[in-house]
């Protein structure tokens, strides 16, 4: 891929992606296309645009700001993005920064750049870099270079991945790199998976079970985590399928995440509608009994939490 | 000019009333007398366009009114519009203090009288005025609890859980000899009863104001003569102080508190608020109706005390160091800047002894060696030194003092102990007079001896220096060899373990009685300096004088009772030497901040050391240095720093740039002309920034000329020869410390509002002249209106330029031209004593007062908001701390030689581990120091925890929170100070 990557955002001072103070990079695009993903704007591999109305202070510059005729008040997502062109000529006016561009461009040097100004933070903290995204295997060569890069640099690094990737590119250009993985594993069945998902998981759970083999003969550590998604991913008949699968490669740790609806939010900024099948579940934070229950249901099957 | 309207009439007839009232009955002509004789004082009320002027003149007992204002009128009150005078009507005495901030009356003259007239009022109104309190009071609460507040019992409860887990030292530091697990992990508030006790007794006490002092002094001086002595010759003002401390320190009551290891007190109230009528005292006159009632920090205040006061106070209404430059200097121009408390404000109006004096000396020598040191001194005079000769003689007259009380606490402890029926009780109090009988006089020859000589020493200093910021440095350095030497006395693991036992309640009752003691809070200084307290400060760890590495035992038994009694005072700072202190040492100093919210505030050697070179060359005095008040910097006990001298708005000079000299709120053209916005007389930024500088300089300029003239006035009113015995360098020069007898003489400013000013000039710079997205004028339009017709420019200067904290290079290097700018002002003028000025970057609780006393700015902060406290980042400069951490780190230290205040709050996640809340502070503070960064300190709470506690109080005594160098109890603080410290910025960690 000789293009560079449109990468989301740089996040420092993360605590919550892996040990220490860590810095995140959010890759824009994934093959999959999960109904609940909590960051909605890095679903796509395109640039786009956002509309903010909390931040918007209704001067409506950008009305005649824009050439296409594509905002109006009328429409609850406020940018027609059939009619939008992405001149972007509406961001630069915003004077509140209301409207916004979407993923940029990034050359290796100038991420390497940026994740190395965090540094210092690692080295007190043993913390490191976390590719995330989005997708980070979507740019396979762009991430074994970034990655090695730092690694020489001496920072740690972890990638965030759903495990939909081809095996080899990834254990050839990117695993010698990595000092941490943490891989998804949502969705047992299938047919469910690919409902949600948006592809089927033969792809995932081979490249999980090969990569944890790896790992239980002194490769790469890699952790497997699952979201908790209300009646989608925490149902008794998942889970147990999940504990299944990890009793058979003798997986003996694993993270929960507990469900959010904080991604309908954003959901609404980038203008996608709410899914049809979002019940009422997805519109709360997960009750933290119910955490509780999932949870047991791995310890009794001496699994450790992380 | 208008010409007189009703209200004249109206004023008229309430001030006659007032009269009729005092020349008629009896029960109130007697508050006209005093001691002195009759009271007499005139204070003039006038409004600024005419329509008002009357006076009213207390004379021999009666009270008259008059229709125009005497030349020689006390004081006059400037009522800005008629409407102010009519507020003035409704509200409560104590209020009217709170105008004149507001800048809605303009007092010219004696505040003392205004007190005086203010108490007569409140005496008039009598249960109405406690009545107007009580609602006020109802209504406060009330706005706090439905406007702010939430409410959630769990939050305070998780608080306290805090306490419960405790991390065990990993390794151990060199110079700990004793402690297998320096973070005494194994012990909490619960493992000493007698401590709780003591705490929850203190915690609940409500502060009384102490008249024993001011009055013991009064009585010596109305005896003895204050300008002259009873032969009618003018005193020497060392040799008068000393006489007058003698007597204070012979007939101050001893006392030993119950349950308590530690002898004396400062006052005999058990939580005492201490009183200074030479400086602040009379502050207060106006308030001894009410001080029980208002709404902030109420003080108890009996009924004899409150007479006893009206009855000195007219001694001292001329004797203050404000009357003092007013009469010497006639009335000078710097001072009235100073009395509008906008621009400026002179701390040493109140207090000069912001300093670490030398205790070792009183411990590890004591009074006799110090005594003979001046007696060699007094043989080596020439003949006709005759100041050094009552200089010298003073010191040792208040060393004497000092002994004479330490042998009444001895006579006291014996005399309790033979009535004390509890045998281990009568045995510590045996023991205690056994000490008092030993120290101060002979050096301490064991822990319990040291303490108390330190603290008994200490008594002295403060019955002679006011109780703010006076501060008693390394207590870990000055105690340590005493601990390892009665430690190695014992043998068995057992009598060492209930050793340790006692070292920690005894430290712990050192840490209470420092907390006995309030520093005097009038009702303006809640809006000034709220919950702010004495400011106490001790300072642990760092290194030695040769450079080694100066953690030991007792370093981590004050850390326990830190972390076990939470006290807002004393203020607690620990110094961390980059590859010299451990790892362990600044986890532990984490730890205890998480678990007390809000202590120690923790500073680096080596920015510290680089930034105080420039004001000594011995790099063992500047490795000795101890936080002083807030985080200030002094080379212990060889240095009157007087750290807090003055502050200074900056966002004052703003203002006054933006608009050619003159301040808006103020209503005053007091600066230089230096440019009109209006008339595009700035083509450059630079042109601008130059206008900005020249304001600064001139208030600059103004507060230092106060601040000498306030120097002066110590000089003459109160000379310090006690302290000057605490100073190296006062005995050999046989010149009181007032005077520039310490071998380092420093005086320290303090400069409120940087990141606002900061994101003000880069606002200015970027968008007006830069990229010339507005012009000047369509922006000071906007400020001038408050943004309110302008939402997308407030948007734009909000939102589209880069802030000082999000990692902006420019925005950094803007921060330090201001901080340049500013150290050049001070630095090219000397003080009273003849030494240089430091500058420093932290704001008291200043940041709010200031800012409710300044318009909108172009940084887009709205007129009378809060500014950023200290040199911490505006909330929104960047969602990710580190850029926080990075800026204020490449900050030049070298223009903040009177350190900084970087406050940051923290909230970690609910599920988060104490190990990792632990070591996540900690790489963020050894990562900031690694990048060069002087100071930090942490608030580790969130804000809905803190609007819990504005709703309910009650289960938050305990709460401590840093404003900005020091801690207070949050919800002692004013309301606008408690919405601040809620909008900071909150960063998950």
């Amino acid at each position: 891929m000789s293009k560079n990557p449109l990468i989301l955002e740089i996040k420092g001072n993360s605590l919550d992606d892996g040990p220490g103070i860590r810095s995140v990079v959010f890759f824009k695009g994934c093959p999959l296309s999960c109904i609940w993903c909590h960051n909605p704007e890095s679903k796509k591999a395109i640039v786009e645009i956002s509309f903010d109305s909390n931040e918007c202070v209704g001067c409506n510059t950008c009305l005649k700001t824009c050439p296409d005729n594509a905002l109006s008040r009328e429409n609850p997502f406020f940018i027609d993005r059939t009619r939008c062109n992405l001149c972007f000529a509406c961001v630069t006016d915003c004077p509140s920064g209301a409207m916004e561009k979407v993923g940029r461009e990034m050359t290796i040097s100038v991420l390497v750049e940026k994740v190395l100004k965090d540094k210092p933070f690692f080295d007190t903290s043993q913390g490191g870099v976390t590719f995330s995204g989005g997708e980070p295997t979507l740019y396979m060569l762009f991430l074994a270079e970034a990655a090695k890069v730092l690694k020489e640099k001496g920072v740690h690094v972890l990638i965030e991945t759903c495990g939909q990737f081809r095996y080899e590119t990834f254990m050839d250009l990117v695993y010698p790199y990595v000092d941490l993985i943490y891989f998804d594993i949502k969705i047992m069945d299938s047919r469910i998976h690919k409902k949600y998902c948006g592809l089927s998981n033969e792809t995932i759970l081979e490249n999980f079970k090969r990569l944890y083999r790896k790992f239980q003969e002194g490769g790469v550590e890699i952790l497997p985590r699952t979201p908790l998604i209300p009646d989608i991913t925490d149902t008794n008949e998942n889970l147990s399928a999940i504990i299944s699968l990890f009793r058979e490669e003798n997986v003996n740790k694993t993270q929960l995440m507990p469900y959010h609806p904080l991604w309908q939010d954003k959901n609404q900024k980038i203008g996608i509608k709410p899914p049809s099948n979002s019940g009422n579940k997805m519109g709360e934070w997960m009750e933290g009994d119910r955490v509780k229950i999932c949870k047991k249901l791995y310890t009794d099957a001496g699994i450790l939490m992380e | 000019m208008r010409t007189k309207n009703y209200m004249n009439t109206l004023t008229n007839w309430t001030l006659r009333l007032m009269a009729a009232q005092f020349n008629y009955r009896p029960s109130l002509q007697k508050y006209l007398n005093s001691t002195d004789g009759w009271t007499n004082f005139s204070i003039g009320l006038k409004t600024e366009n005419g329509t008002v002027e009357q006076a009213i003149q207390f004379q021999n007992g009666r009270v008259k009114v008059l229709k125009y204002i005497p030349d020689h009128a006390d004081a006059t009150m400037r009522f800005i519009s008629d409407d102010v005078l009519k507020e003035m009507v409704k509200i409560t005495p104590n209020e009217t203090i709170n105008l004149i901030l507001k800048n809605k009356v303009i007092l010219d003259g004696n505040m003392a009288y205004l007190g005086a007239f203010n108490y007569f009022v409140s005496l008039l109104m009598g249960k109405r005025h406690q009545k107007m309190l009580e609602r006020a009071n109802r209504q406060e609460v009330k706005s706090r609890k439905e406007e702010y507040g939430i409410t959630n019992p769990e939050f305070s409860e998780d608080l306290l859980k805090r306490k419960n887990f405790r991390l065990k030292a990993e390794t151990i530091d060199p110079g700990v000899k004793h402690l297998t697990d320096p973070y005494l992990s194994q012990y909490s508030l619960d493992s000493f009863p007698r401590i709780k006790m003591l705490h929850e007794k203190h915690l609940h006490t409500t502060p009384e104001i102490s008249a024993e002092r001011p009055v013991l002094l009064t009585r010596w001086y109305r005896k003895n003569g204050f300008e002259k002595d009873t032969n009618g010759n003018p005193w020497f003002s060392e040799i008068r102080q000393a006489h007058a401390f003698q007597y204070l320190m012979e007939n101050k009551k001893p006392i030993i508190r119950p349950e308590c290891l530690i002898a004396g007190t400062t006052c005999p109230e058990e939580v005492g608020v201490l009183i200074y009528p030479d400086t602040t005292g009379t502050v207060i006159w106006g308030e001894l109706g009410s001080i029980d009632k208002r709404v902030l920090t109420p003080y108890f205040i009996s009924d004899k005390t409150a007479q006893e006061l009206h009855d000195i106070f007219p001694f001292w209404a001329k004797r203050t160091t404000r009357a003092w430059i007013h009469e010497k200097y006639d009335y000078p121009f710097c001072q009235k800047i100073d009395e509008r408390f906008v621009a400026s404000f002179n701390f040493k109006l109140v207090s000069i002894s912001h300093t670490v004096p030398d205790l070792p000396r009183f411990v590890n020598d004591g009074t006799k060696a110090m005594i003979e040191e001046v007696r060699q001194q007094i043989a080596v005079l020439d003949e006709g030194e005759t100041d050094k000769l009552n200089t010298l003689r003073s010191m040792i007259l208040c060393l004497e003092g000092l002994n004479s009380y330490a042998a009444n606490l001895a006579q006291e402890a014996g005399r309790l102990a033979e009535k004390e029926t509890d045998l281990k009780r009568k045995a510590e109090l045996s023991e205690l007079s056994r000490i008092c009988r030993h120290v101060p006089a002979n050096p301490a020859r064991t822990l319990d001896e040291a303490v108390n000589s330190a603290w008994i020493s200490w008594i002295g200093l403060l019955m002679e220096n006011t109780n703010v910021s006076l501060s008693p440095g390394r207590l870990d350095q000055l105690f340590q060899p005493f601990f390892d030497k009665d430690m190695k006395k014992l043998s068995t693991k057992q009598e060492k373990k209930q050793y340790l036992e006692h070292v920690l309640e005894l430290i712990s009752c050192y840490f209470l009685r420092n907390a006995e003691h309030h520093a005097l809070v009038p009702d303006v200084s809640n809006y000034l300096f709220g919950g702010s307290q004495s400011e106490t400060a001790i300072t642990v760890g760092g290194v030695t004088p040769q450079g080694k590495d100066a953690v030991n035992d007792m370093t981590y038994i004050f850390l326990k009772v830190t972390e076990m009694l939470s006290l807002s005072d004393p203020n607690m700072n620990a110094r961390f030497k980059l590859g010299v202190n451990s790892d362990t040492f600044l986890k532990r100093l984490c730890e205890v901040n998480y678990i007390t919210v809000a202590t120690p505030s923790m500073h680096n050697d080596d920015a510290v050391i680089e930034a105080f070179s420039q004001n000594a060359d011995k790099i063992e005095d500047l490795r000795d240095w101890a936080s002083t008040g807030c985080v200030e910097i002094t080379l212990s006990g060889k240095h009157m720093s007087h750290t807090g001298a003055t502050s200074v708005n900056m966002v004052a000079g703003l203002e006054m740039a933006l608009n050619n000299g003159y301040h808006p709120l103020m209503n005053w053209h007091l600066g230089p002309k230096t440019g009109r916005v209006e008339n595009n007389d700035f083509k450059t930024f630079d042109d601008f920034f130059k206008a900005f500088a020249a304001q600064q300089k001139f208030i600059i300029d103004n507060t230092i000329a106060l601040n000498n003239m306030s120097a002066e006035a110590y000089a003459y009113l109160r000379p310090t020869p006690l302290l000057s015995t605490a100073i190296q360098g006062a005995v050999q020069k046989a010149k009181d410390v007032t005077k520039g007898g310490a071998i380092y003489n420093t005086s320290g400013s303090f400069n409120i509002g940087l990141c606002d000013v900061v994101d003000s000039l880069m606002v200015i710079k970027k968008l007006v002249f830069d990229e010339k997205r507005i012009s000047f004028k369509e922006l000071k339009e906007a400020i001038d209106s408050n943004f309110q017709y302008n939402p997308s420019l407030h948007a734009m200067v909000l939102k589209k330029v880069s802030r000082f904290g999000s990692g902006s290079d420019e925005a950094v290097e803007m921060a330090n031209r201001v901080t340049s700018l500013i150290h050049s002002c001070y630095k090219s003028t000397k003080n009273f004593r003849g030494g240089d000025y430091t500058v420093g970057f932290w704001s008291v609780a200043q940041h709010v007062a200031y800012g409710t006393l300044s318009g909108a700015l172009p940084s887009g902060r709205l007129a009378y908001r809060h500014f950023s406290p200290g040199v911490t980042p505006d909330a929104s400069a960047s969602k990710n701390f580190l850029d926080n951490i990075r800026d204020v780190a490449r900050l030049n230290p070298r223009n903040m030689d009177n350190n900084i205040a970087f406050n940051v709050k923290l909230v970690p996640a609910a599920d988060d581990s104490r190990e990792k809340i632990v070591n996540t502070m900690y790489s963020y503070v050894k990562t900031y120091f690694e990048q060069g960064g002087m100071q930090i300190q942490f608030n580790m709470v969130n804000s809905d925890v803190l609007k819990d506690a504005m709703a309910n109080p009650e289960n938050y005594k305990n709460l401590l929170v840093r404003i900005s160098g020091y801690n207070a109890y949050f919800v002692n603080l004013n309301k606008d100070m408690q919405i601040e410290i809620i909008e900071r910025a909150e960063y998950r960690s």
